[in-house]
């Protein structure tokens, strides 16, 4: 267990570990048998791993539900559904400023310096950077795109939807995170039989 | 005869020679009407524009249309720029195998007659086409490999992505099926009893189509899952821009209580933080010389000695008896109207009290201690007691509230 060690302190400090945020973990927790030990380890702790649908991204969970952690669930859950729609207009706001043809997906790069100068430009993405910036879950108070901008992004990688490879350089990495999140809005979706559908109509594939 | 073949054959080096001379010499504007679609005539002197079109490398498609390349001519630069965009791909196969039955049948003819100058020459053109077939598949591989390498990065959207993807999918099923045409049994048969044509057409080509089929595979393996990444994109983005569109139409919209379910679905199920801390362990002895090590290697404060100074007192009291008087003066009517409160039951205003006692308090200094003794109760009596403020602001400008009166009362236990 003991060559785990800094991967456990990881995951008990809430982080999700994907291959984009460490690869050498992410290898060790997709055996079986590592999954196997870490539970064992883990159950006086009354936590366990989780993984998403395709196994793409872990972290922990409860092993048994007592009330706190329900009460802490439910906390949980309701800062999630409050940072859906911050959190998926940022993914259309980063596709569209850097015209790319697909969303963000897992290992992909942002350069700071080309997001903020392609926005700088626009006045349209300038205003819904700003709207953005000034929603609860990323409360920016300042009127600078550029300090804007940045917190957006440190939000972001506080949250662990973004990663800094290097603290002095503005690039980050996008990590198996926002798989998480795409998983939890599909869930919600199908739960609720939401009216909103993400395979296109036989007239958009001809 | 073979006087007047090497007639033609020089005729067709010279006249090959300067027309290959000729996309030489225009090269730019050429390269140029590739791009465009269509070549500026300006560009060229009328003699040149003359020599293009006989040299069959311009022509002019329709009367009303401008001058273009032919072609052939712009598939031979797609295929030497890569061009996936213009790039052709043949997968006639049926042709070059008659053809080939062709030339084995004339080289044998010739070989029957005993005329072995035209048995070589036939020789030599079967090789060509062999070597044609081949390179044609080769092309054909090397264009998909492109493609598919760069992600169809030559179009721009993911919808068009996925309709190159399609596109060479459907091309890679036709040379698939053209592969299928080769019968060696056949091409077995037709080398019969001749070395040469065994090794060119049964060792060599057999040999080449093999790992080109096995190529083609592996390419239309990787096309397929290229084409589920795309289609996985696809579905993201559309998820992506329809939940954000019902979330802005919805903005009250929540969701069921997932935490509270009987079964929490895995994804809801987050655990709290826990951060392991650790200290010093003292008990272990063979610890003791590192931890003594580490506590010499502390940086050290200089104890620095306070000298004495006088503190300025604060604890010397004012006092005076008559203020003290009036204090306790003002302190027992407050107590009794707090009193009278109690015998009362009902709500009594302050000023009113004070009036019909005709007590001598100024009013502003009553409702002070009257605050300042509801203040100083007790928590749980504080309870008991109603203390209401008949408030009204100072002026229109300012939140400043003046207190115009209390009423207190005992709150219903």
């Amino acid at each position: 267990m003991l060559q785990h060690g800094p991967l456990l302190e990881r995951l008990l400090a809430g982080e999700f570990i994907c291959c984009i945020t460490d690869e050498d973990a992410f290898r060790h927790l997709s055996v079986e048998q590592t999954q196997h030990d870490i539970n064992h380890y883990l159950r006086p702790l009354n936590r366990r791993l989780v993984a998403n649908e395709d196994n793409s991204v872990f972290f922990l969970g409860y092993h048994e539900l007592t009330k706190d952690a329900r009460e802490q669930l439910s906390g949980l859950f309701a800062l999630t559904v409050q940072s859906l729609l911050p959190l998926l207009e940022w993914l259309q706001l980063v596709q569209e400023t850097l015209g790319r043809d697909s969303a963000l997906t897992a290992g992909d790069t942002i350069k700071l310096q080309e997001f903020i100068l392609r926005t700088e430009d626009n006045q349209s993405l300038r205003q819904r950077l700003n709207q953005l910036a000034s929603d609860r879950f990323f409360n920016s108070q300042s009127e600078q795109l550029d300090n804007q901008v940045k917190l957006i992004f440190r939000r972001l990688k506080e949250h662990g939807y973004l990663l800094q490879p290097h603290q002095e350089r503005q690039y980050y990495i996008v990590t198996g995170k926002i798989d998480y999140l795409i998983d939890v809005i599909r869930f919600i979706r199908d739960e609720e039989h939401l009216p909103v559908d993400d395979t296109p109509t036989q007239e958009a594939l001809i | 005869m073979a006087p007047v073949d090497s007639a033609i054959a020089s005729n067709l080096l010279t006249i090959g020679a300067e027309r290959l001379a000729l996309l030489g010499k225009h090269h730019k504007a050429l390269m140029q009407g590739y791009l465009d679609g269509f070549v500026d005539e300006t560009a060229f002197s009328e003699g040149a524009l003359k020599k293009l079109i006989a040299a069959r490398i311009l022509w002019r498609p329709d009367e009303q249309q401008p001058l273009a390349l032919r072609p052939l001519v712009s598939e031979l630069i797609a295929s030497m720029v890569a061009d996936e965009n213009r790039r052709q791909i043949n997968a006639d196969v049926a042709e070059k195998l008659e053809q080939i039955r062709n030339r084995v049948q004339a080289y044998r003819d010739a070989q029957y007659k005993g005329d072995y100058s035209v048995a070589e020459l036939q020789l030599q053109r079967l090789t060509e086409q062999v070597h044609d077939l081949s390179g044609q598949f080769e092309e054909a591989i090397d264009s998909l490999w492109h493609r598919l390498n760069s992600d169809f990065g030559f179009v721009a959207s993911l919808d068009d992505k996925i309709r190159e993807n399609e596109r060479a999918q459907k091309q890679l099923r036709r040379l698939l099926d053209g592969l299928d045409l080769l019968d060696f049994n056949e091409l077995i048969e037709l080398s019969e009893g001749n070395n040469h044509l065994r090794k060119l057409l049964v060792s060599q080509l057999q040999n080449q189509l093999s790992s080109h089929h096995s190529s083609l595979l592996e390419v239309q393996k990787r096309l397929v899952e290229l084409l589920a990444k795309f289609r996985q994109q696809q579905a993201r983005s559309m998820l992506i821009n329809n939940m954000a569109a019902f979330l802005r139409q919805h903005p009250k919209y929540q969701p069921a209580d997932y935490p509270n379910r009987t079964d929490v679905p895995a994804l809801f199920n987050q655990a709290a933080i826990i951060k392991p801390h650790a200290a010093i362990a003292l008990d272990k002895a063979s610890e003791r010389q590192i931890l003594a090590d580490l506590v010499r290697a502390l940086p050290r404060t200089k104890a620095t000695q306070l000298s004495e100074t006088p503190a300025a007192s604060f604890a010397q009291q004012w006092q005076d008896d008559a203020i003290a008087a009036r204090q306790q003066a003002l302190k027992t009517d407050v107590e009794n109207f707090y009193l009278r409160v109690i015998d009362h039951g009902g709500k009594l205003s302050a000023l009113d009290y004070l009036a019909q006692q005709q007590l001598e308090w100024d009013s502003e200094i009553w409702l002070y201690q009257i605050i300042a003794e509801y203040q100083a109760l007790p928590l749980d009596e504080k309870q008991m007691f109603a203390i209401v403020r008949d408030e009204a602001p100072a002026s229109s400008m300012n939140q400043l509230l003046l207190i115009r009166d209390i009423s207190l009362g005992l709150k219903a236990a």
